[in-house]
């Protein structure tokens, strides 16, 4: 009853989720219209005080519209409504569609009262409610959370054995009205019953009585690690209340909107007697090693096809509900004509460890030709539901195991034979006759010499490049440049005034890009070069043309001194 | 000991590791496995063939993880040598550790192979004739412009090979060292204490890198990225 509740809540929620495929799922109504309908009646509360009023909802299921019932007069109540309401939803492609009636009902006295079954006609048929006893009080109600707040446990039996895993969960029953918003902690005590829960509370609601309750569960699993009349609880059970509060500051958003206040609220359940059996000694197999629960074999092998000495990978998988970590490797029986090695295991399983996969990998070689099958692989363990032990066996798996090279078996053991002819896949590959290259070192100086040396030698032969490009195409640049080194040439073949003049003449024409012919003393006063150059060319110039004797040598060394003081300002 | 002191005694060894050399595969002919393991240990400088054949007589004597270690030392000298991946696949089968000395991720797996396929000595070479050859590209699309095109085309194809030589050799020098695990079963613990949790089972002949080391116990990490503390004296480094 209540799980057929819950699977409505979920509907509804998906309804909201899919509400884009409800207007394709209407133009089908039809053909599912008046398919499994259900009439149920509920009131909010069964319990109000004279003065106040309740709610009465008489709810169809798998109709979308129906005709309003006629009330039956109920002395003492008045009925006012109805208000309908009709929903729609969609899950896994089955349409399920609801209308609401709701009535308001007030009482004219205090007492007991009883709405009676009404009748509700949808076509030719007739569905009929559950009458619904209500309590009207003097003044105001019992309102103690308690009676509206019940925890429960849900259990499968209260025997367990030990070792099984079996499911527990903590029911919490709020009525609807009590505004339950969510739970802030969950305090129990399970000692000896290795109690895990899953924190994330499910939801869901139940009618019982007429009354509809919000249900909340919390799924957990007992695994007993000892015997004995044992108890699950007491539990507290933190909910968390929303209590809406009038503000009565002077701030008209909170005045008009109100505000929500949360409360925690314990709520207590008394403990419950779990009764943990000894697993039974009548029937238990010689080979069980404390393995509970309903688990399954599944066994491969790679590759059936084999030479003696190849390996033989046997993929043993063990999968069921229960706890996996209490079952060990399944046994091998008949692995005389097998060399082993230790097997892998790897093991996965859900977070309430109440079911669980372990896959064990297990190396087999086979000693010699003529192995036909590989070992039996067997796995006992007690299943509790059927309170009997079992065991779970899976059929030798047939392989084909050839003699090695030369049609004789290879003997699979280290020592012992030495083999002149080895072959590859079949044993290990003969020693070396040679030593064989011996570990080299890089040195590191010559490494990162021979990674410089070319990254330099480009970047060189690019400044280079420039450089030439330069001088090919800025002719000042190019004048400029070799102004010094053609002066000096010219200097030391000067024999006299004239051509030192020359000389100088070129170097200061080359140096400030104009004809060398057009510089005189006067323009090198204009261009501001030094005064020695003036003193030069006056000197020159008395010695061409007035016959004054002039010194060569000193001039040259004057128009060194020049050049080396123009190309010192340079830098 | 300098390059040259190297090279003197090399030229010096070499002659008597390769009469020791006969010797003990001379032992190894005549079925002395144990004998024969003992004289491959003492002969230096090792080689690729002394470590394989040092392989060969522990596999003689039924001691796969010693076996292993020594066909993973001479692969390190000589990485695409047939019959040293081949004795060592099959030594790998036999302990079922083929996989577990592989990373699970597809890619990770290439790249480790395709780092392991050459020695330092051969990727630093590599390394170095690529860059180069890539920098002489890179000259001619500067001064050949006629070729300009070719030029770029080769300068990125040698860079790519450039690029991969160098992650190749950087990953080869600052990886752990590793080691090969030589007792039967051990376990990788979550402290360096002999009572600390059990992580997970080392079996004999799985390859580990060792991340961190602490005199008894060594921090170490599984190819499929599990860690633990192990006992020095389970395993050997390579």
């Amino acid at each position: 009853m209540m799980r057929t509740t819950m699977n409505q809540a979920r509907c509804s929620c998906a309804s909201v989720k899919r509400s884009g495929g409800i207007l394709l799922v209407a133009l089908l109504f039809p053909l599912a219209a008046f398919a499994q309908v259900s009439v149920t009646a509920t009131v909010d509360r069964p319990r109000i005080g004279f003065g106040e009023s309740l709610s009465f909802t008489i709810t169809v299921q798998g109709s979308q519209s129906t005709p309003s019932p006629a009330i039956p007069k109920v002395d003492g109540l008045v009925f006012a409504g109805p208000a309908v309401n009709t929903s729609m939803s969609i899950v896994n492609g089955v349409m399920s569609q609801s209308v609401g009636l709701a009535y308001q009902v007030t009482p004219t006295r205090t007492g007991e009262f009883v709405i009676p079954a009404i009748e509700v006609k949808l076509g030719d048929n007739a569905y009929r409610t559950e009458p619904i006893k209500i309590v009207v009080e003097k003044g105001a109600p019992q309102t103690d959370l308690s009676q509206k707040v019940a925890v429960r446990i849900q259990t499968a039996s209260q025997q367990v054995y030990l070792g099984q895993t079996a499911s527990l969960n903590v029911l919490v029953f709020a009525r609807a009205d009590v505004p339950l918003k969510g739970f802030a902690g969950f305090n129990h005590e399970a000692d000896g019953l290795g109690y895990k829960y899953d924190p994330n509370v499910k939801s869901g609601t139940h009618v019982e009585g007429g009354v509809s309750y919000n249900v909340f569960i919390i799924e957990g699993v007992i695994s007993p690690t000892r015997t004995g009349k044992l108890n699950f609880g007491p539990c507290v059970v933190k909910g968390q209340l929303a209590a809406e509060r009038r503000s009565r500051s002077g701030d008209l958003f909170e005045r008009f909107f109100g505000r929500v206040e949360v409360s925690e609220v314990p709520f207590t359940m008394d403990a419950v007697p779990i009764e943990v059996l000894p697993l039974p000694g009548e029937g238990r197999p010689a080979d069980f090693s404390g393995a509970v629960g309903e688990w399954k074999l599944d066994v491969t092998a790679k590759p059936g096809d084999v030479n003696v000495g190849d390996p033989i990978t046997l993929t043993i998988k063990v999968s069921g509900n229960g706890n996996i970590d209490l079952v060990p490797a399944p046994k091998l029986t008949g692995l005389d004509e097998f060399k082993t090695y230790d097997p892998t295991t790897k093991t996965t399983k859900n977070e309430l460890n109440s079911a669980g996969e372990r896959v064990i990998q297990q190396v087999l070689v086979p000693k010699s030709a003529g192995v036909k099958r590989l070992p039996d692989v067997r796995l006992s363990y007690f299943d509790p539901v059927a309170k009997q032990y079992k065991t779970a066996a899976h059929p030798p798996l047939q392989v084909n195991v050839k003699p090695g090279a030369g049609g004789q078996a290879a003997i699979v053991s280290g020592g012992g034979r030495v083999r002149p002819e080895e072959k590859l896949g079949h044993d290990i590959v003969y020693v070396k006759g040679a030593p064989g290259p011996i570990a080299l070192v890089f040195p590191p100086v010559a490494f990162w010499l021979f990674n410089a040396t070319p990254v330099v030698a480009l970047l060189g032969a690019l400044a280079w490049k420039r450089r030439v490009d330069r001088l090919r195409g800025d002719i000042a640049y190019a004048r400029r440049s070799r102004a010094a080194r053609n002066a000096r040439k010219q200097l030391v073949a000067a024999s006299d005034c004239q051509q030192v003049q020359h000389a100088l003449q070129a170097y200061l024409g080359d140096r400030l890009n104009i004809p060398a012919s057009g510089i005189t003393a006067s323009v090198a006063g204009e261009r501001g070069l030094p005064g020695a150059v003036r003193e030069i060319f006056e000197a020159c110039d008395a010695a061409r043309f007035a016959g004054a004797s002039a010194d060569v040598a000193s001039l040259k060394q004057q128009v060194e001194q020049v050049i080396d003081e123009l190309e010192n300002a340079d830098r | 000991m300098n390059w040259k002191t190297l090279i003197v005694n090399l030229l010096i060894a070499l002659p008597v590791l390769a009469n020791d050399f006969k010797t003990a595969n001379a032992l190894y002919d005549a079925g002395r496995f144990a004998e024969a393991a003992s004289a491959y240990e003492r002969l230096t400088p090792k080689s690729a063939g002394v470590y394989f054949n040092l392989g060969n007589a522990w596999f003689r004597q039924d001691k796969l993880g010693l076996a292993i270690l020594n066909y993973e030392r001479a692969q390190r000298l000589a990485p695409r040598d047939p019959d040293i991946l081949a004795n060592l696949k099959f030594a790998q089968q036999r302990l079922g550790v083929v996989e577990i000395n592989q990373p699970p991720q597809p890619l990770r797996r290439f790249w480790a192979n395709a780092v392991r396929s050459r020695t330092l000595v051969e990727w630093s070479w590599i390394e170095i004739v690529t860059l180069w050859l890539a920098l002489l590209a890179v000259a001619g699309c500067i001064w050949l412009p006629k070729w300009r095109t070719g030029f770029i085309i080769a300068a990125v194809a040698v860079a790519c090979v450039w690029v991969t030589a160098t992650v190749a050799l950087i990953d080869r020098v600052s990886s752990p060292p590793e080691a090969i695990v030589l007792v039967a079963k051990s376990e990788a613990r979550s402290a360096p204490l002999p009572l600390a949790t059990v992580l997970f089972n080392l079996t004999e002949g799985a390859r580990v890198a060792i991340r961190e080391d602490r005199g008894e116990w060594l921090f170490v990490e599984r190819a499929d990225g599990k860690q633990g503390w192990v006992n020095r004296a389970a395993v050997a480094g390579v």
